[in-house]
């Protein structure tokens, strides 16, 4: 397949750090500006209503301790996009290896949750619901490698398949006793993730996902296999003739993108929402794509984006609790939606300044090269 | 006779975002006339045309066509005043028959093929081009393709005709009836400028000569008031010795021995017909022959790339043909492929990074259980810098940031390094500037010195006289003899490179 | 028993008719080089577009006529960015895609606020072709279907004409192999581009209002369901051609007629449901990786930089 077109931008740490971060917070204001106009459409003055959000989110130790919370998850998903992007693939599946991991992750806890102590209930969940989304990943990197066969396409359809499966599991064995809902039993107190901030729902999971993020950065940027990955990325043909075997990198990539995103499941089950139930999270997917791209593919960057997509999730809902506004949750999409555009926007508008700024350099120095 | 002018170019810069590529250019066309736009690759040849056809958009200057001042802001602006121009790399489709990419642009509505077709036939029996309008261009040799392309040209009455480059991928003798072409062509009436960094070309065809520096016009003359070395000192920089080795016949044992070497390709092509030869120690061989002749699916072969070849390649009598790419790296082959920007380098990583590829496995010199060392590769790089004087502002730079001559540079310092005991170059010199060819040449004769089997691939003959000890020509896959240097005459071995036997 | 298959039949025309009008709009951008990623959300918009413009105006024509601008717009919005600024096409869909379910969400919450009974329009009738329709089988089946459907018959032969035979065709079959050729000829790459990005947002609207105006009557916003992507992953199967699309969409259609039905018999219980559903997008994945040959435009996704 002809994907081998990613915008490179050179490496988040290199020149142009400075602009890239002004570029950035601006969009991201612009983004933010546009879409609290939304709010008039519901006859509501956007700059009373987000007054009254921040009050109320950061008056409260709970509120901000859930901006943690939902940026959680959200840092595995984006990491798992960011992978294989460095990789020059494109793994948009990663809600369907999520799904997996949080189905290893539940079905562990309920069968030896509280059998054995937490520690090792935690770090069994942890080391299975990462296989189960690595072995999602390394499948789809596996028929990319063996057949050529388009990543995007299958890691795309892949999410349907795998949450048809885990309906099938909640319909069937894993249906919770009273068989009411379409959810699991809850899984036992001993199987829980611990939480880290007295009087909010921090749990070690947000500890975990700083540091997996960290850990990416070490693996992409200072290990031999990172290179290899980002070789391949940038030039599959110049690093073929080099010696190093794309297929491997392809199947080693999605594997760890899809180990990644199963983590996510892990630390939301143990972590947040101790079972299982129909469409859970189903938007981390698509917005770890766009958290990807707001920190241009940079692990450390993924942290920070991941808090401001939290944000706007804690602030949309908090918005539709404010008594009397009727705000819909689906603000939040609407919010990311438009603040991702800006920020996809003005890169052109960053390597137009960039390409703008060399020019003139280029005329005032008088024409050598 | 009083020349009548088509076109005047008054002063005409171009800037890009890195380079100034054309600066204070002035110069006319005359009808009637072959104009040569000569230079060394990267005088601004190129740029100056894509701004005379519309292509690129220019920041300073103006355009006179019969006198009068024209915006040319595309090229259908430079195709209605008949300007044509036949771009180096074609800008063909492929997939679509001779026909399709002939009307493109130049119907409306429904197509009929059919009176089309006849169109294009009557056009090619009246300029004497043997193609058929039905056949796909990718079917076609190098030489028809450009024959479309001149076609395309035609069929729009063009009245001036801008060439880049166009010998550049031809044999010697298609180049002749290119040649021929061309006089007819003006004869007629037409105007020809013909962007070339050959002299020889030069001097055989133009009326009239423009030859540019540095982004600049450096000088106008008559074709007949000059001489070879006129123009060479308007268009090279600094005076450059061409080296002759010393092309001594070495006496060490055999490096590399190829044998009954066969390769058809995954379209069912014969590539690849039976070509057995050897190197030796201390030796450069060289390979002549227009391109897409094998040359590229031999280097491949050797370096493992390719791994579908049949006959047996030998390394210092060990059999390598079943090794992977990089096992033929640890024992002992360095490559530098032809397209060095795709097949070479990862221009998005810095120089460091570029230096480190073949060295980035378990056991290599940059890895140390699993983690890079980069301090030691960065102070590595830096010297390497030096060493080749690659104008670079340091090991951190993008390797795309570099010019063509530096980044080769940067990866002939890398496969030196890889090649403990043979270096495999396909066409290093390609669209590099006199100086850097140069220096060039002097690092491969010294890895000759150090004892090293060399394989050169070349499509200049000059290239092949100059350092090779031996060489072979290669035409649609097989060798057409082996011979010692001085062996044969430029035109015998453009005999061989046409398929004839001399 | 001839009744079930007449009817599973019929079901299938009807089930193929957005997925064709979506493969065929994406056959003509991604000839001309651009994938349009946005499809999905370009259908979800059209869906959304087609139902309240008939339950306001009480008209499905103003549905229709809606539908295709939503389409069009999310596709003018989308086309800016990949072909004006060269943007990458997957991230840039991402992004309309995640805009796409807020916008439908939040308006549909604006103008209609929580409903107490779900909001109903009546679909669009089926219209049975005079003589035609009486064919045994097949009048019911092909001539006894609703105007969208109709339409995706005559796009049929339409889309072939104008890829092949007409001028039109040729250069934006040349764009997506090379638009350096395009160029040259003096015809300007990214408008051509810009223009199949427009006809593939038309049709992407007017495909997503069949599920709320053609179909179901109503809106809700998982009414996609991924059939975008079904349609995008046709058109790769497909060969990026319309006679592909058509053999791609048949098959589709006909699995989604097939999950319809078995959901409503629930004969075979010993098959799960969810297999069922999710069939379609199994299909998609063993087509993908099974398929060898594809004739890949060869500068499908890569923007156009005459200037470097």
């Amino acid at each position: 397949m002809n994907l081998n077109f990613f915008k490179k931008d050179g490496e988040f740490f290199k020149k142009g750090y400075a602009e890239i971060f002004l570029f950035n917070v601006l969009a991201i204001v612009i983004g933010l500006v546009i879409s609290s106009l939304m709010l008039c459409f519901l006859k509501q003055n956007p700059f009373s209503v987000y007054a009254e959000v921040f009050k109320r989110i950061f008056n409260d130790k709970y509120s901000v301790g859930e901006i943690f919370v939902k940026a959680t998850p959200l840092i595995f998903t984006s990491l798992a996009f960011a992978f294989t992007y460095k990789a020059n693939l494109f793994n948009i599946g990663a809600q369907g290896q999520f799904y997996m991991g949080s189905i290893v992750a539940v079905a562990l806890s309920l069968a030896i949750g509280d059998k054995v102590p937490t520690v090792i209930v935690i770090l069994l969940v942890l080391i299975l619901s990462c296989l189960a989304g690595a072995l999602i990943g390394g499948l789809i990197g596996f028929a990319k490698a063996k057949t050529g066969a388009n990543e995007f396409l299958v890691s795309m359809m892949s999410t349907y398949v795998v949450q048809n499966f885990m309906d099938f599991l909640l319909r069937t064995v894993l249906r919770e006793t009273k068989a009411e809902y379409l959810q699991t039993n809850p899984i036992p107190a001993n199987a829980f993730l611990p939480r880290i901030i007295p009087g909010t729902r921090v749990h070690l999971g947000t500890l975990i996902a700083v540091l997996f993020a960290i850990g990416v950065w070490v693996l992409l940027y200072k290990t031999a296999l990172g290179y290899r990955i980002r070789a391949v990325g940038y030039n599959k043909d110049a690093s073929e003739h080099a010696g190093i075997n794309s297929k491997i990198i392809f199947i080693t990539a999605f594997a760890i993108s899809g180990a990644l995103a199963g983590i996510a499941g892990f630390t939301e089950i143990n972590g947040v929402q101790h079972m299982l139930l129909q469409n859970f999270n189903a938007s981390i997917g698509s917005f770890g794509i766009g958290i990807a791209i707001l920190a241009n593919g940079h692990p450390i960057g993924i942290i920070f984006a991941s808090l401001l997509f939290g944000f706007l999730n804690v602030a949309g809902t908090t918005m539709g609790r404010i008594p009397g506004l009727n705000i819909p949750a689906s603000i939040i999409d609407l919010n990311e939606g438009i603040v991702m555009i800006c920020v996809i926007v003005s890169y052109f508008l960053r390597m137009r300044y960039v390409s703008k700024k060399e020019k003139k350099r280029l005329l005032l120095s008088g024409g050598e090269v | 006779m009083e020349k009548e002018t088509v076109i005047r170019i008054e002063g005409v810069s171009k800037y890009f975002s890195k380079v100034i590529a054309n600066k204070d250019v002035s110069f006319d066309v005359h009808k009637g006339e072959i104009m040569a736009l000569l230079g060394e690759n990267g005088a601004g040849k190129s740029t100056i045309m894509k701004v005379l056809y519309g292509l690129y958009t220019h920041d300073e200057g103006q355009i006179f066509i019969d006198g009068k001042k024209v915006n040319i802001a595309s090229p259908r602006d430079a195709i209605e005043h008949g300007i044509s121009m036949i771009q180096q790399h074609f800008s063909l489709v492929e997939t679509h028959t001779v026909t399709e990419n002939v009307i493109l642009g130049t119907v409306k509505g429904k197509i009929n093929m059919s009176s089309y077709n006849d169109k294009i036939k009557e056009l090619c029996t009246l300029y004497g081009f043997d193609i058929s309008p039905q056949s796909k261009i990718r079917d076609l040799s190098v030489g028809q393709q450009q024959k479309v392309e001149i076609l395309k040209a035609l069929y729009l009455n063009a009245r001036v005709l801008i060439m880049d480059e166009p010998t550049a991928v031809l044999t010697p003798q298609e180049a002749d009836s290119l040649m021929e072409f061309v006089k007819d062509f003006a004869s007629k009436g037409g105007s020809v400028i013909f962007i070339t960094h050959k002299m020889r070309e030069v001097m055989s065809v133009a009326n009239r000569i423009v030859v540019m520096k540095n982004g600049r016009v450096s000088g106008i003359v008559n074709a007949k008031d000059t001489n070879e070395k006129e123009l060479s000192s308007l268009m090279m920089n600094s005076d450059n010795e061409s080296i002759k080795t010393s092309v001594n016949a070495p006496t060490g044992p055999v490096a590399l021995s190829v044998n009954n070497l066969s390769y058809i390709d995954k379209m069912g092509v014969k590539r690849l017909n039976d070509v057995s030869f050897y190197i030796k120690q201390g030796e450069i061989f060289g390979v002549i022959g227009v391109s897409g002749n094998g040359q590229d699916e031999l280097a491949e072969i050797l370096s493992g790339v390719i791994n579908s070849g049949t006959g047996e390649i030998k390394l210092d009598n060990k059999d390598i043909s079943s090794l992977s790419v990089r096992e033929r790296i640890e024992s002992g082959i360095g490559y530098l492929p032809l397209d060095r920007l795709k097949d070479g380098m990862i221009g998005d990583m810095t120089l460091s990074e570029n230096l480190m590829i073949k060295e980035s496995f378990k056991g290599g010199r940059w890895v140390k259980n699993g983690f890079l060392r980069i301090k030691d590769l960065k102070n590595y790089t830096e010297a390497k810098i030096k060493e080749y004087q690659v104008k670079a502002s340091g090991e951190s730079d993008l390797a795309r940031s570099l010019s063509g001559g530096n980044a080769q540079k940067i990866v002939l310092a890398r496969e030196v390094d890889a090649a403990k005991k043979l270096l495999i170059l396909n066409q290093p010199t390609r669209g590099l500037d006199v100086g850097a060819v140069d220096r060039i040449h002097r690092i491969v004769i010294s890895q000759m010195h150090e004892g090293k089997a060399v394989l050169l691939i070349s499509t200049e003959i000059s290239e092949i006289f100059d350092i090779c000890s031996r060489f072979t020509v290669m035409y649609r896959g097989k060798l057409m003899g082996i011979y010692n240097n001085g062996d044969l005459s430029i035109s015998e071995v453009g005999l061989l490179m046409a398929g004839v036997q001399v | 028993m001839i009744n079930t298959i007449t009817g599973i039949l019929s079901s299938a025309v009807m089930m193929c008719t957005p997925l064709f009008l979506g493969a065929i709009g994406e056959v003509f951008s991604e000839r001309a080089g651009v994938m349009v990623c946005a499809i999905e959300g370009i259908f979800l918009l059209g869906a959304w577009g087609g139902f309240v413009g008939a339950y306001a105006s009480g008209s499905l024509l103003v549905g229709l006529i809606l539908a295709v601008i939503m389409g069009v717009l999310m596709a003018a919005l989308y086309g800016f960015v990949t072909i004006c600024l060269k943007q990458q096409q997957i991230v840039m869909g991402t992004a309309v895609n995640i805009l796409a379910a807020g916008l439908a969400a939040f308006f549909q919450r604006v103008f209609f606020g929580i409903p107490t009974v779900p909001l109903q329009v009546k679909p669009l009738s089926h219209i049975a072709i005079p003589l035609l329709s009486k064919l045994p089988i097949i009048g019911q089946v092909l001539f006894n279907q609703n105007i969208i459907t109709y339409l995706a018959y005559i796009l049929f032969p339409i889309s072939f004409f104008v890829l092949y035979k007409t001028s039109v065709g040729l250069t934006i079959r040349s764009c997506g192999e090379n638009p350096a050729s395009v160029d040259t000829a003096g015809i300007n790459v990214n408008r051509v581009r810009f223009l199949t990005v427009i006809i593939a947002g038309a049709l992407g609207g007017l495909a997503g209002s069949f599920y709320t105006i053609g179909y179901l009557g109503m809106f809700t916003t998982g009414i996609i369901g991924g059939r975008g992507w079904i349609a995008f992953a046709i058109c790769f199967l497909g060969n990026w051609n319309p006679k592909g699309a058509l053999y791609g969409t048949l098959v589709f259609g006909i699995t989604e007629a097939i999950t319809i039905y078995l959901q409503s018999t629930q004969n075979i219980p010993s098959i799960p449901n969810e297999f069922i559903i999710a069939l379609p997008y199994i299909l998609t994945i063993a087509l993908t990786v099974s398929k060898r040959s594809f004739a890949v435009p060869k500068q499908l996704g890569i923007p156009y930089n005459k200037e470097l």
